[in-house]
C-alpha cells in the first residue's frame, strides 16, 4: 500500500513505455519467458524426487520451495537478459541524443529492443510484494542504485539513470531517461542525488539533475535538462524554487508537531 | 492558549525557538506534500514474510489434502477442480490476514503505534515499527489486490484496525492502514494517495486522517494527513490537500492547495431523500423512549396503589 497497497489500476511495473518497432522482437520476450519457466520445472523435479518418499518433508518445505521458485524464476530470467542485452550492446552501443521516431532509425530500434528484453524480469519482480527485487533488477541492467533506494512504487526507467543514496520515489511516480515527443525521440541521462524525496505523483523528465537534499513535492514535473540546486524544495508545473529545504535540521518535533500553539510563543 | 506553567516547559526547546528566529517561521511551515513510501528498504522484512507464507501455506496443503481423498468420484473431481481453485485463492487470502494480524498484534504489542512528529534515524522506535507494519500490511494487502473481488481489499482494512464501512470503495487507489476513519458509502478515486504519514528531510509525520459519510475523492489526488473531510464533501480530480487541512460539509472543493469551488448542490438533492436505515433508528429510538415513560408512569402508578 500501498505505500501500502498497490492499486489494481496502476499495477504495471516500473519499466520504459515500450514501442514495439518491429513484431519480430517478441521472440526474445518469449524465449526469456520460456528459458526461465523450464529451468525453474527442472528445480521442481530434483526437489520432487529427492523428498516424495518423506511426505513430511515434502510438504513442510512445499511453501519455502514455491518461494525460491518465484524468487529463482526472477533471478534466472534476469541473467539470460543481461547476456542478450551484452550482445544487443555489442551491436549497437546505446546512447544519448536526439532521435527520428522511426522504424529506419537504428537507436529508437534497439531502444525498442532493450526495453523488449528488459519487460519479462521486471514485470516479475515488480510483481513480487518483497520490495529488494527491484533494486536487484535495476542494478543488473546498469543502473546506479544502492538497496537503502525504494523505487518500488514508482516507474522508473532501466537505463540511463543515476541514483544515489536514500532516494524515495512517491506512489505512482515517473522517473524517464527516455521521452518520445511527437516524430522525436529523446534520451537524456537523469541524476538524483542523495537523500532525494520525489513526491507522490510527480514527473522527473530525462535529462533533469536533482540535488542533494531536494524535495521534489506531489504532482508536480521537471522539464527536460533541467538542473535543481541542492537543499531547496522544488514544486510546481514546471519545477520552481518553493523555498529552502530546512527539514534536515534537529529539534523541529514540537513546531511540526503543533505549529499553532508556537505561533503564541513567537508573538511574545 | 498556553498557559505560563506550560510556557515553562516550552523553554527547554531554545534551540528550536534559535532556529525559528533565525529563519522566518514559514520557512519551517508545512505547506507542501510528499510521499508515504517506506523510507529506507531493509532485508530484514524477509524474516517476517517467510513465516507468514510458509504457515499460511499450510492451510492450502490441508485443503488439497481433503479435496483429494474425500471427493473419490473421478468425474466429479474434475468438474470441481475450477471452484476448488477459486477457493484456493481465498484460503490464502484468508490465511496471510489471519496470520498477518498475529504478527501484527506481536508488533504492537512491542511497540504501541502513535500519532505524532519522529525523526528517522537508526535508533528511533517509533520510525522502526512503521516501517514493519507497514511492510507486513504490505503482503497481506498484496495478496487481497491480486483478487478479482474488490470487495476483499476493504475487509482487509477493516480487518487491520481501520475503521471503514463495506460500503466504501477504495480498490483502486494507495490508502495507508493506520490512524485513517472511513464514513458509509465514501469512494476514492483511481490513483489517489491518502497518507496518514509522510517522509519529509528528517522527520517522520504521522496524523489521523478522517473522511465522513458520502465523500468522494477525485482521481490522481493527493491527500496528506491531518486531513479532515465532512460529510458530502467532493475533492476534485488532480488536487492537493495540505498537513492538517480541515475541510466544510457540503461542498466542492478543487485546487493544490484545495479551496472551495463551489457548493455541493447534489448533496441537497440526496437530503430530500433520507436514508432507509436512519428513518428505522429513528423511530426505533421514539418508541424506546415512549414506551419507556409509560413504563415509570404505569410503575409509579402501582406503587402508590400498593402504598
Amino acid at each position: 500500500m500501498i505505500k501500502i497497497s498497490t492499486p489494481a489500476a496502476l499495477k504495471a511495473g516500473p519499466f520504459t513505455t515500450n514501442l514495439l518497432a518491429r513484431k519480430k522482437y517478441i521472440i526474445f520476450y518469449i524465449f526469456l519467458f520460456w528459458i526461465s519457466l523450464f529451468i525453474v520445472q527442472f528445480e521442481f523435479w530434483v526437489f520432487y524426487s529427492f523428498l516424495f518418499n518423506r511426505l513430511l518433508f515434502f510438504i513442510l518445505s512445499l511453501p519455502i520451495l514455491i518461494v525460491v521458485m518465484y524468487i529463482s524464476i526472477i533471478l534466472i530470467s534476469l541473467f539470460f537478459a543481461r547476456i542478450l542485452l551484452i550482445f544487443v550492446n555489442l551491436i549497437h552501443k546505446p546512447r544519448e541524443g536526439v532521435f527520428l521516431r522511426d522504424k529506419d532509425d537504428k537507436d529508437f530500434r534497439f531502444w525498442s529492443l532493450r526495453s523488449t528484453i528488459k519487460k519479462w524480469p521486471v514485470w516479475l519482480a515488480h510483481k513480487f510484494p518483497f520490495p529488494f527485487m527491484d533494486n536487484i533488477c535495476l542494478k543488473m541492467f546498469g543502473v546506479k542504485t544502492k538497496f537503502s533506494n525504494s523505487l518500488f512504487e514508482g516507474w522508473v526507467d532501466t537505463e540511463f539513470i543515476e541514483f544515489g543514496q536514500n532516494v524515495t520515489a512517491g506512489q505512482g511516480s515517473i522517473i524517464q531517461s527516455a521521452l518520445i515527443a511527437g516524430n522525436l525521440f529523446i534520451i537524456r541521462k537523469t541524476i538524483i542525488e542523495d537523500n532525494v524525496i520525489i513526491g507522490a505523483h510527480s514527473i522527473v523528465m530525462p535529462g533533469s539533475k536533482i540535488g542533494q537534499n531536494c524535495i521534489l513535492t506531489s504532482s508536480s514535473t521537471t522539464i527536460v535538462n533541467q538542473e535543481l540546486e541542492d537543499g531547496w524544495i522544488y514544486s510546481g508545473v514546471p519545477a520552481k524554487k518553493f523555498k529552502k529545504n530546512r527539514f534536515f535540521e534537529d529539534h523541529l518535533e514540537p513546531f511540526l508537531n503543533n505549529p499553532e500553539e508556537f505561533e503564541f510563543f513567537m508573538n511574545e | 492558549m498556553i498557559n505560563r506553567e506550560q510556557k515553562k516547559g516550552r523553554t527547554l526547546n531554545s534551540k528550536l525557538l534559535e532556529l525559528l528566529e533565525e529563519g522566518k517561521k514559514s520557512e519551517f511551515e508545512v505547506d507542501f506534500v510528499t510521499t508515504s513510501t517506506i523510507n529506507k528498504i531493509d532485508l530484514r522484512f524477509l524474516i517476517l514474510y517467510i513465516p507468514i507464507i510458509w504457515i499460511s501455506f499450510f492451510i492450502v496443503v490441508a485443503f488439497w489434502y481433503n479435496y483429494l481423498i474425500f471427493i473419490q468420484r473421478i468425474v466429479i473431481k474434475i468438474l470441481l477442480i475450477p471452484v476448488a481453485i477459486l477457493i484456493n485463492f481465498f484460503i490464502i487470502a484468508f490465511g496471510v490476514a489471519l496470520f498477518g494480524k498475529l504478527f501484527l498484534i506481536i508488533l504492537n504489542l512491542m511497540h504501541e503505534p502513535k500519532q505524532g512528529v519522529f525523526k528517522i534515524e537508526k535508533g528511533n522506535k517509533d520510525y522502526e515499527f512503521w516501517r514493519f507494519r507497514i511492510q507486513l500490511k504490505k503482503l497481506v494487502l498484496w495478496v487481497m489486490n491480486n483478487n478479482p473481488l474488490p470487495w476483499i481489499d476493504t475487509w482487509g482494512f477493516k480487518w487491520f484496525g481501520v475503521q471503514v464501512d463495506l460500503s466504501s470503495h477504495m480498490f483502486d487507489s494507495w490508502v495507508d492502514t493506520e490512524f485513517i476513519e472511513i464514513g458509509r458509502k465514501v469512494t476514492v478515486g483511481q490513483g489517489a494517495v491518502v497518507m496518514s504519514s509522510m517522509v519529509l528531510g528528517k522527520y517522520l509525520i504521522i496524523k489521523k486522517i478522517r473522511f465522513d459519510d458520502y465523500t468522494v475523492i477525485g482521481g490522481v489526488s493527493n491527500i496528506a494527513p491531518g486531513t479532515e473531510v465532512g460529510k458530502e464533501t467532493i475533492i476534485g480530480a488532480f488536487s492537493t490537500t495540505y498537513y492538517n487541512q480541515k475541510l466544510d460539509h457540503g461542498w466542492v472543493y478543487f485546487g493544490n492547495p484545495v479551496s472551495k469551488l463551489k457548493q455541493n448542490k447534489y448533496a441537497e438533492e440526496r437530503n430530500g431523500f433520507i436514508h432507509k436505515k436512519d428513518v428505522d433508528e429513528n423511530r426505533k429510538y421514539k418508541e424506546i423512549k415512549e414506551i419507556n415513560i409509560d413504563e415509570e408512569g404505569l410503575d409509579n402508578e402501582e406503587n402508590n396503589k400498593v402504598r
